[in-house]
């Protein structure tokens, strides 16, 4: 399958501050792809440099085959992540100005509009101006004009970030929709289980690097953390005893339960066997990994711990690890 | 690049900025208004006429010979025989400027408005030989503390003349002639003081004509030169010779029509970009143009926006002199040239304001980036004089060719009296248009990087930078 971006050696760099170092890249058309890392990890740069709208230092970089996306430019949707409308510009009118510089023909524009607004459940709202809406609807009004005139290839860059669950949902099955159309969807959060929940392919970006460019299922075997999560009977309180039983290495309570980690060579079958057989339990479950704990384990390269706490905040607060085992 | 989205962006630009009640009502209808408001305000100040004075005037006349002929002078009726006389005058000058009005009309409005001509009513007294100045002016005091009671208007003292008794007869005649104090009641009307002044000025030259034994209607007649209109004969013909309006509003209004019309489009711009950056909304539009789409079709709707405004005013202008009767003042190549120095004025300022927009977070930072283009706005006005002085000096000269204040110099040129040869005006144009498209070119490069560019408002070498990057 022709690839919708293909990306190779690019890199890019502000002033002294390298941006983006060296990431290749090869989008499928059709799939759908989540860029993941915390922020000011290189996400935006790296989907403004797919857009033609900063231009990489070095490297080479092809978007639904043509050289650059300046060429086609209505073939793609994108909605940026720092979200722009006119404030005194009613609705309706914005998203007809902006599809008609996306190359859309003026006839059949305002139907195409109305309909889009029907579905994001904003019908009543074309006659308004922009900043009488509240954020979520401007959000959605913002969405519709990224995917208005029926790109091949959607970007989006943090389409969820200030949205209620509802209109989370209703984004999520809007996205969903367009990737079973067969249009090719990226999209960059720093939120990994909204990654999670959409995504077929993962790539994650730390601190200018591809770090993880991978199918979601390939992922988590990869990364299985060897690690079950138990609910005694006896309670949390049972931790040093179940810390007793043969192949487990350590015990932590995490949320709820107790994360009991496997030595090495253990399957976790057998040592699910031996823990029940050891002690009653409510609930006894292997362990799935979730992007975070990848994405942790990527970055700290397996410190593990309380060191692995400290860096998980660290990175989802988006600060930068400056000193490593200091902490 | 992609000229119907160019078109689209420049339409946006257009609508969002013409299209307001604001502009049409602050930048063509209020002037347009004023325009048609002044004729109406001159004639309603003349028939808003403050009530007439009415009341006495002593006079003391040590010359014994003048007060006769003030109160001949001073008479009511001879007194509103001259004020409908003045009126008249000016009510012909009035009809001139207003040329809808139709003659029936204005003749039907003229008569009811000299009927209603409300002159003052004066009583002359002399006042006797015995008489001090001082007693005079105590009866004027005392008035003023029974002024409400005061039954007969008539006794009202308006004013107190003193007439010096070598006023119309030289006493010694190495001498000259003597003259005369007035003193009045505060707040009378102007006219009211100008009546009484003039009339007893009138008064006492007619006795010293009388005197001397010599015909006033004759010394009338001989100051009495009427001009003939000036002429200048130039190779095509004569024509009207050069006043003070031809040499000095005619290039200012030029200038300043260049002036305002570049520079409102450029400040619309440059609020519009720092608006589209500071909203956020220039990434939505950069995935569908190109920066310099973008800005090319912003400078195209301000333009238009710049464009209008000279078309309006022009409009006005060309009316105003028609109804002035100075319409041989209009020189269609000059209204031409005013258009064609406007695009390229406009064309410099508006690269400049993109450029600063694009460059800032907001229309505060703008300010520090705009002081070296408000100097640049300036100098026009500057050497406006010594410009205008002398049109051809090597000074007005040379001006004339650095853009981009070229345009403006040059129009003030072009419109003197002493009009440049063709080939400068012509070298002139073709100067500007390399600096339009060097204007441009830079504002395009700042534009582009300014316009993802948050934070920290550059200064002029981080400018310089972006230039040499992008």
């Amino acid at each position: 399958m022709p690839n919708a971006v293909s990306m190779e050696g690019v890199r890019k760099t502000f002033g002294r501050k390298v941006a983006v170092e060296g990431i290749d890249l090869a989008i499928p058309e059709g799939s759908i792809y989540g860029f993941i890392g915390p922020n000011g990890a290189g996400k935006t740069t790296t989907i403004r440099m797919i857009m033609s709208i900063l231009f990489p230092d070095r490297g080479d970089l092809a978007v639904l085959g043509k050289k650059s996306a300046v060429e086609s430019k209505d073939r793609i949707g994108y909605l940026p992540e720092e979200r722009g409308i006119y404030k005194k510009m009613k609705v309706g009118a914005f998203l007809k100005h902006i599809g008609r510089l996306k190359g859309l023909d003026s006839r059949g524009l305002g139907n195409t509009v109305m309909e889009w607004l029907d579905r994001v459940e904003l019908a009543d709202v074309h006659k308004k101006k922009c900043e009488e809406l509240s954020k979520g609807m401007q959000q959605k009004v913002q969405f519709i004009a990224s995917v208005l005139h029926d790109p091949d290839l959607i970007i989006l860059d943090e389409p969820f970030s200030g949205l209620d669950p509802v209109n989370m949902r209703l984004l999520r099955s809007l996205i969903d929709e367009q990737h079973t159309n067969g249009k090719t969807v990226i999209f960059s959060t720093h939120v990994m289980y909204q990654a999670e929940q959409l995504c077929d392919h993962i790539v994650m970006i730390h601190e200018g690097k591809k770090v993880l460019d991978d199918t979601l299922d390939d992922i988590r075997t990869r990364f299985d953390p060897r690690a079950l999560h138990v609910d005694p009977i006896g309670g949390l309180g049972m931790s040093n005893e179940i810390a007793q039983v043969a192949g487990v290495s350590h015990v932590t309570p995490v949320e709820g339960a107790l994360e009991v980690i496997l030595s090495e060579g253990v399957e976790p079958q057998d040592a699910m066997k031996a823990l029940l057989s050891a002690h009653p339990m409510n609930r006894i479950e292997i362990k799935k990994p979730t992007l975070e704990d990848v994405f942790i384990e990527i970055v700290t390269d397996g410190v593990r711990g309380a060191d692995a706490e400290q860096l998980r905040a660290d990175l989802l607060a988006g600060s930068k690890l400056e000193e490593e085992g200091e902490s | 690049m992609n000229m119907s989205k160019v078109m689209r962006v420049a339409a946006r630009e257009f609508a969002s900025t013409a299209m307001t009640k604001g502009f049409i009502i602050g930048a063509l209808v209020l002037p347009a208004a004023m325009a048609a408001i002044i004729p109406v305000v001159m004639v309603l100040a003349m028939k808003a006429q403050p009530p007439a004075d009415t009341g006495t005037v002593y006079v003391l006349d040590h010359s014994k010979e003048v007060t006769p002929i003030i109160q001949d002078r001073l008479d009511p009726e001879a007194v509103k025989g001259r004020w409908i006389e003045r009126f008249e005058e000016a009510a012909d000058t009035v009809q001139n400027f207003v040329p809808g009005v139709g003659a029936d009309a204005a003749e039907n409005s003229m008569e009811q408005a000299t009927s209603n001509i409300k002159s003052p009513i004066f009583r002359i007294i002399p006042a006797g030989d015995g008489t001090n100045l001082d007693e005079l002016k105590e009866e004027l005091r005392k008035q003023f503390a029974s002024d409400a009671g005061l039954a007969d208007e008539n006794k009202k003292v308006l004013a107190i003349i003193e007439i010096d008794a070598n006023a119309t007869k030289k006493i010694n005649e190495d001498e000259g002639y003597g003259t005369y104090q007035a003193f009045f009641r505060p707040k009378l009307n102007e006219e009211t003081i100008g009546e009484i002044k003039g009339g007893v000025r009138w008064s006492i030259r007619q006795k010293r004509y009388e005197n001397a034994d010599l015909d006033r209607t004759m010394i009338a007649e001989i100051f009495e030169i009427s001009a003939r209109e000036s002429k200048e004969i130039t190779e095509e013909g004569e024509r009207k010779a050069a006043n003070g309006i031809a040499t000095f509003a005619i290039p200012f209004v030029a200038m300043i029509l260049l002036l305002m019309a570049s520079m409102t489009g450029g400040q619309y711009l440059l609020t519009t970009t720092v608006e589209e950056k500071s909203n956020r909304v220039v990434e939505v539009l950069l995935s569908a143009v190109s920066p310099l789409e973008l800005m090319t079709g912003k400078i195209i709707g301000q333009m238009g926006v710049g464009l209008s405004l000279l078309t309006v005013y022009n409009a006005v202008g060309i009316i105003a002199l028609i109804a002035f009767s100075m319409g041989d003042l209009i020189d269609p190549q000059m209204i031409l040239l005013i258009f064609v120095f406007f695009l390229l004025a406009y064309f410099m300022f508006a690269s400049l304001m993109a450029a600063v927009g694009a460059a800032v977070n907001d229309l505060r930072e703008a300010q520090s980036l705009m002081t070296p283009v408000m100097l640049l706005m300036i100098m026009p006005y500057i050497f406006f004089m010594p410009v205008i002085r002398a049109p051809n000096s090597l000074f007005s000269t040379v001006l004339s060719f650095i853009p981009p204040i070229s345009p403006f110099i040059m129009i003030m040129r072009v419109s003197s009296t002493d009009a440049p040869p063709t080939w400068q005006v012509l070298l002139a144009i073709l100067i500007n248009m390399v600096g339009v498209v060097l204007f441009l070119w830079i504002a395009a490069k700042v534009f582009r990087v300014g316009l993802l560019m948050f934070g920290k408002p550059p200064n002029l070498r981080t400018l310089i930078k972006w230039v040499r990057m992008a």
